[in-house]
């Protein structure tokens, strides 16, 4: 039965990105697309002293430029970047209070988060045992809350419409695109989606040390080197990036510009550090985001890859490509340009889905810095960038934990308007 | 100094609590515009009563966290409520001999 909401599609209309290899869309991209590595030594207040020495930081960021006080106070690091990147795809989408003021029920948010406010947390828990629990601000309730980002960006925008916050690892990232989808289909405008982490203080940095998979090594050089013989691990990053997802028609009739269609997802979970079980479970989610978005294996044109840093996760990676797309898997360029920012959490696949739009309007796939001698089956586009017609693009993203998601992007056409 | 809160000290502490730059003559002129218009909220107010209960070394009135405007908080931090309930005369007397050092 045709449902009135069917042939509701979303659309990519704007981009907001706070990375480490750039504060705003523009700079990250540029960094990207030339393969720069901004990986190096920590430099956070009170991490000088852990096992954690690189690290992808955040260093060209204040936070006082783009948003108000009375937010940032109230606020940790985390939503800092999720308010400044959702500010930027605001205005990369050029949708303004004007446009929503008269239906702001038409506009949602969703973010995924990994961690929380772990600085804000670390902050007001030293007071409840340095000086006492009188002394615990009542800000704590909100800031170190996983979906602090979500309602602060709604309450701050004013968007009225459907909101909601996932908490699926990783790949969260992912499924938070895949929800605003959904929320798009049944009926709202725009929705406000993507991630953003800030893992890099001591509270924070102590809790990833018990992964066995984060890179201890020292050397910014070879700390991530996904899909070689040298890999010995991940290394963590800061910031994300937001994304303004809208349905299609409602974005061309305010003379937005449609980006790329979010064609297709699927995400399955194969339980924590169980690597060599990823490969089907990616398999799974690679063919159920095909099936999602009609898609073809032949018709993907570019592999953004979740590029682990561990030999086994590596390996399950190359195979449940070749799993899901047959033997053309070692033909299609496959790309992490996440080996030059770090990995930021549930920040890391959005900002592949950011750059996987950027890429397919660049018609270029950027490589993968500080990865050299490739050592599984696939075409990995290392070095410099490589000019290429791009249709259609994959993201993939696991998670520590086990989830597995699998996302189809497809360019929009230029518009003949 | 005693512990008598300004509307000076009521604006700095908006300011370093909750983030918002309020000027103190313009609540003085208009003592009926509530926290709320200020951007102040219920969870900024609760801050500003934990500071000062920390500073003064004493619980303010239970009501003064659900103040509406910067004068019925004044008012009830500093003793001249005219609703002064049974506790609050406690208070008042407590108060009466505490000072604040270095504030």
């Amino acid at each position: 039965m045709n449902s009135p909401h069917e042939h509701r599609h979303s659309v990519v209309t704007g981009i907001g990105v706070i990375a480490p290899n750039g504060a705003n869309t523009e700079a990250f991209w540029k960094a990207t697309k030339e393969g720069i590595s901004v990986l190096d030594a920590v430099t956070r207040e009170g991490c000088g002293d852990l096992p954690l020495k690189v690290a992808g930081e955040v260093r060209d960021f204040d936070p006082g430029e783009l948003i108000e006080e009375r937010f940032l106070v109230q606020t940790d690091r985390f939503t800092h970047f999720a308010m400044a990147a959702a500010n930027l795809a605001l205005d990369d989408a050029l949708l303004g209070r004007a446009d929503y003021n008269r239906s702001p029920f038409a506009v949602g948010v969703v973010t995924a988060a990994g961690s929380g406010g772990g600085e804000f947390g670390q902050r007001e828990l030293q007071r409840l045992w340095g000086q006492g629990s009188r002394y615990v601000g009542p800000y704590q309730s909100i800031a170190w809350f996983y979906a602090a980002s979500t309602g602060q960006i709604s309450i701050r925008g004013g968007f009225k419409g459907p909101c909601g916050v996932v908490a699926s690892d990783e790949a969260g990232g992912l499924d938070a695109l895949a929800h605003a989808a959904r929320t798009i289909r049944r009926g709202t405008d725009a929705v406000v989606v993507g991630a953003a982490e800030a893992p890099l203080a001591p509270y924070s940095v102590v809790c990833q040390l018990g992964y066995e998979d984060l890179s201890r090594c020292a050397d910014p050089a070879r700390a991530y080197r996904p899909f070689t013989d040298a890999a010995c691990g991940f290394v963590p990053a800061e910031g994300g990036a937001m994304l303004v997802v809208e349905e299609r028609s409602a974005a061309e009739e305010r003379g937005a510009r449609p980006r790329a269609v979010l064609a297709g997802h699927a995400a399955t979970f194969t339980g924590a550090a169980l690597w060599e079980e990823s490969r089907q479970g990616l398999a799974h989610a690679i063919e159920g985001a095909l099936a999602d978005a009609g898609c073809a294996p032949e018709e993907i044109d570019v592999v953004f890859a979740d590029a682990l840093g561990v030999a086994a996760a590596d390996r399950a990676e190359a195979l449940a490509l070749t799993d899901a797309l047959g033997g053309r898997a070692g033909r299609i360029p496959v790309t992490a340009p996440k080996t030059g920012i770090g990995r930021a959490y549930c920040g890391a696949p959005v900002l592949d889905i950011a750059a996987a739009v950027l890429a397919m309007e660049s018609s270029v796939v950027p490589p993968t810095p500080n990865v050299i001698d490739v050592s599984v089956d696939l075409d990995v586009v290392t070095g410099r960038s490589r000019a290429a017609e791009l249709r259609t693009a994959l993201v993939l993203s696991r998670g520590l934990m086990g989830s597995n998601a699998a996302m189809v992007l497809r360019r929009c056409d230029k518009s003949p308007s | 100094m005693t512990d008598r809160l300004t509307l000076d000290e009521l604006a700095a502490l908006m300011k370093s609590a909750a983030g918002l730059t309020v000027d103190p003559a313009e609540m003085a002129d208009r003592p009926d515009t509530t926290f709320a218009e200020y951007g102040l909220d219920s969870l900024g107010l609760l801050g500003i009563v934990g500071e000062l209960e920390n500073r003064f070394g004493r619980p303010l009135p239970t009501d003064a966290e659900r103040a509406k405007t910067p004068r019925d908080f004044l008012d009830l931090v500093n003793g001249n409520s005219d609703s002064s309930g049974p506790g609050r005369g406690t208070a008042r007397a407590a108060s009466d001999t505490v000072t604040t050092t270095g504030a």
